[in-house]
């Protein structure tokens, strides 16, 4: 406690101590992000110029894509193209779907035994974090240049990220109806389809749809390695500098990212609201989009 | 009571799922098929990837090389620098634009709109892509990796962030607003100090995703660890692939448990 | 002084919450409000400082007119009108002086507040409202961790944290149990008799009202039905604001 004396009555106040820990741990980080964010900047072989210099290098090529090449990009199959990537993302889904569904029942904590759950958990783990990308880069070489490579790679990576979001939503399924039809004497293969899976379904749906969202995103850009998509004729437009058929193709991917999410959005809405759980807009959005992109951290719960 | 003496009990019919519903099932399965075979779907590839020269390929991981600090080190290192830099610009520039996506703290409709607008047409763009289209236009190195992720990082932020001002308390803006603030005071005393833990916890996983995404952003010439993918991809190096990808794999895992750590405290 | 001259609010969606009220409320005054829940007690307070838009008839406080005024002058009035609520309505996760320091929202400059650069005189200040309520101690507490009847303390030091001329209590003791419901009752009484800040409270209970309140003002349906010294009033009176017989439940204490 520190003392202040009032002026009018002379009376003397008690004012309790500032703590300063938690303000010197704010000003510690503050200096820690300031150094190392210019630690950082030093091993970008860049100066204060170039960013300032950057943006107005965009906005020129921004302003080069202006008016779009519709008619040039259609005639080399652009919409053809947009079709693939979407093809790719939805088989790429349902592989991931198929596959993570039954394996995440033998990752979940209380269904499976600890010798097989384990080694499941960290193969999800591992798939994880290999990006589609350098799956597909890798499976090409053994099935060749083309879409169904890079459908392969999303489906696979997709097992990853599903397979863990389904294994949590099996682990914080109510037990309840489970006990309910083992007391009836229900074999676990009923436990299984009539307490499990309806209960979990919903959800895992709306993890699949947006996995799906995401997926179109990244089946996007696998054209820039060869596996098909609408991500080749943008990386050779843009290495041929034409930037208004750039401007289209990306106006294309952009309508096309925006399309599926809206109508996705939707459909996982209807989905939550039809499972008669109390899970609004906020857990679907936000939950879901928390593990967000490329499956992750504890976020999840 | 007998069995016999319950001559008109009803018995409410099972409701059937609805037609659409059959159709709907039909029409994806339909879909899928069609999808399938426009991209040349083949079962046999199922059995292909596990063919033991194309895994044979993988093994032994060369730790020498691996482990040599001209191969890999120095292009990690640039990743961490990459990402170190987008996730603090890009979440510094996410807090004031987030709460103008947000209609608890937004008080006129066109910021709003525009602010959403925009957002939702950037984070549209892959990451790699971004990369792709900065790399054009500033040249090639990790300059315009970090460009890309900044955006990148901004985008998810703004997002993850703006949905959790959403669900924010009302009535501590209101007593503040009662109070006679302005709006930006009243937003930054009375919603910030309850959205920050969040936006913490975000942000570490901006950064997990940034040092994630920079082993694909050097396929587009972005710089970080993803240059060395490049040039060993292209020569078929998939046991030095699998050593980059095994320690990327480590680093994120550490990533993982230092934000969960960290995150168990801030709450 | 405050006056109301034919005021009424109708709210988006049709709903007539104040009807053609009007009343005069001199400097230093402890009004109590009652009536039913819905009756329109919130909406008055409110109408009061702009939180709700009156749609028509005019309010005056200390001479300036709230209805339809622009935001600045609406921040001005607003700065010498301290608010309480029902739910309190503190920033929980951050400390009870950041709380009160709220309170001087109005009286420094918009980015040395964002930037939580607060000056000593501003601290201060915020000690003295602290004091006045005996939380002082409990300064660099969150929020959060406070019981019920020290969070309403700390919506009470971010009002006075203003040095407000008029004091609004929306139901400041309908979450809180008895024995700090006569607490707080008497701090916001002996606030207004120390410092004779004009205060306006809403009350649910009718014992309350009477022990607490020097005049009344009994709403009904939008309507001002009642409006006299606590003296005169009778249950009756009550009967009369409540349209229907007094119960225990309109009582703190069953008596
Ligand atoms: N924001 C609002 N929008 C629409 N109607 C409202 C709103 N706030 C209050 N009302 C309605 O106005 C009437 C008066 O409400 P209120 O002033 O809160 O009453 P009290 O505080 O006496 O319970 C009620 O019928 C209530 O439903
Ligand atoms: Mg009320």
């Amino acid at each position: 406690m520190t003392a202040a004396v009032d002026q009018e009555t002379g009376e003397v106040l008690t004012r309790p101590e500032r703590p300063l820990a938690a303000r010197n741990w704010r000003i510690g980080i503050a200096v820690l992000l300031i150094v190392g964010v210019m630690w950082s900047f030093s091993g970008l072989d860049a100066g204060l110029r170039d960013v300032v210099e950057a943006p107005r290098e965009g906005w020129k090529i921004v302003k080069e894509m202006w008016p779009p090449a519709f008619k040039t990009v259609y005639h080399r199959g652009a919409v053809g193209k947009i079709f693939e990537s979407l093809y790719v993302a939805w088989i790429g889904t349902m592989i991931g779907a198929i596959l993570s569904f039954p394996l995440s029942f033998l990752a979940a904590t209380n269904i499976a035994p600890t010798a097989l759950r384990v080694p499941i958990r960290q193969v999800f783990n591992a798939i994880r974090s290999v990006p589609e990308l350098i799956v597909a880069m890798v499976l090409i070489t053994v099935l060749g240049l083309g879409p169904w490579a890079g459908a392969l790679a999303i489906g696979l990576h997709s097992i990853g990220t599903l397979g863990k979001l389904s294994t949590e939503v099996i682990e914080t399924s109510d037990e309840g109806p489970l006990e309910a039809i083992s007391a009836a004497g229900g074999t676990w293969v009923s436990r299984m389809r009539w307490g499990m899976v309806p209960q979990v379904l919903p959800t895992v749906i709306g993890y699949w749809l947006f996995r799906f969202e995401i997926n179109v995103r990244a089946s996007a850009v696998l054209g820039l390695i060869g596996a098909g998509g609408i991500g080749g004729e943008l990386v050779s437009q843009l290495n041929f500098r034409n930037f208004p058929e750039v401007g289209a193709v990306l106006l294309m991917v952009i309508a096309m990212v925006l399309v599926i999410d809206t109508i996705s959005g939707f459909a996982r809405r209807r989905i939550i609201a039809g499972s008669g759980r109390k899970i609004d807009d906020d857990e679907t959005g936000r939950t879901v989009n928390l593990i967000g992109d490329l499956g992750g951290s504890g976020l999840t719960r | 009571m007998s069995d016999a003496v319950a001559p008109v009990a009803v018995r409410p019919r099972k409701p059937r799922p609805q037609l659409h519903t059959y159709l709907l099932v039909i029409a994806l399965a339909a879909f899928t098929v069609f999808a399938g075979r426009q991209i040349g779907f083949r079962w046999s590839s199922f059995i292909d990837i596990w063919s033991n020269p194309f895994w044979g390929r993988f093994w032994p991981v060369p730790w020498g090389w691996v482990l040599d600090r001209h191969n890999v080190l120095d292009a990690l290192v640039e990743t961490f620098q990459i990402a170190i830099i987008s996730t603090t610009i890009g979440c510094t520039l996410a807090l004031p634009i987030g709460f103008a996506m947000s209609k608890l703290t937004t008080p006129n409709t066109p910021t709003f709109w525009l602010s959403r607008t925009v957002m939702s047409i950037v984070r549209a763009i892959p990451d790699l892509l971004w990369g792709k289209l900065l790399v054009t236009a500033i040249g090639i190195g990790a300059f315009a990796g970090a460009w890309a992720l900044t955006i990148f990082s901004l985008a998810v932020m703004v997002k993850l962030f703006s949905e959790t001002v959403d669900a924010a308390d009302e009535r501590p803006l209101e007593a503040a607003r009662a109070a006679g603030g302005r709006h930006t005071p009243a937003v930054r005393t009375a919603v910030l100090p309850e959205v920050f833990p969040a936006f913490v916890a975000y942000a570490l996983y901006v950064f997990e995703l940034n040092i994630r995404a920079s082993l694909v952003l050097g396929l587009v010439g972005a710089g970080g660890i993803g240059r060395v993918v490049e040039t060993q991809r292209a020569t078929f190096n998939f046991d030095r692939l699998m050593g980059i990808l095994i320690i990327m794999f480590v680093i994120v895992m550490s990533i993982e448990q230092v934000s969960v750590a960290v995150r168990k405290r801030l709450v | 002084m405050i006056i109301f001259d034919d005021v009424s609010v109708t709210y988006r969606g049709g709903v007539r919450a104040l009807k053609n009220v009007s009343l005069t409320i001199d400097d230093g005054e402890l009004v109590v409000v009652v009536g039913l829940s819905g009756a329109g007690k919130s909406t008055l307070l409110r109408a009061l400082n702009g939180l709700v838009v009156a749609t028509s008839g005019s309010i005056k406080v200390d001479g300036i007119e709230v209805v339809g005024a622009n935001a600045k002058t609406m921040r001005e009035v607003r700065s010498h009108i301290g608010m309480i609520f029902q739910t309190f309505n503190l920033v929980n996760r951050t400390t009870v002086i950041n709380n009160v320091l709220m309170g001087r929202l109005a009286k420094v400059p918009a980015w040395k507040s964002t930037l939580g650069l607060w000056s000593a005189d501003d601290r201060e200040h915020a000690f003295r409202a602290m004091e006045r309520v005996g939380i002082v101690d409990k300064a660099y507490v969150r929020a959060s961790n406070l019981s019920g009847g020290q969070q309403q303390r700390v919506g009470i030091a971010r009002a006075l944290a203003q040095e407000p001329s008029i004091m609004l209590a929306d139901e400041p003791v309908a979450a809180l149990d008895p024995v700090t419901t006569h607490q707080v009752m008497g701090d916001l009484q002996r606030i207004n008799r120390e410092l004779g800040i004009t205060t306006l409270i809403n009350l649910h209970f009718l014992d309350l009202a009477r022990h607490y309140g020097r005049r009344l003002i009994g709403l009904r349906g939008g309507e001002l039905v009642f409006d006299g010294d606590i003296s005169q009033v009778d249950d009756d009176t009550f009967r009369d604001i409540y349209g229907r017989a007094i119960t225990p439940d309109d009582l703190l204490t069953d008596a």
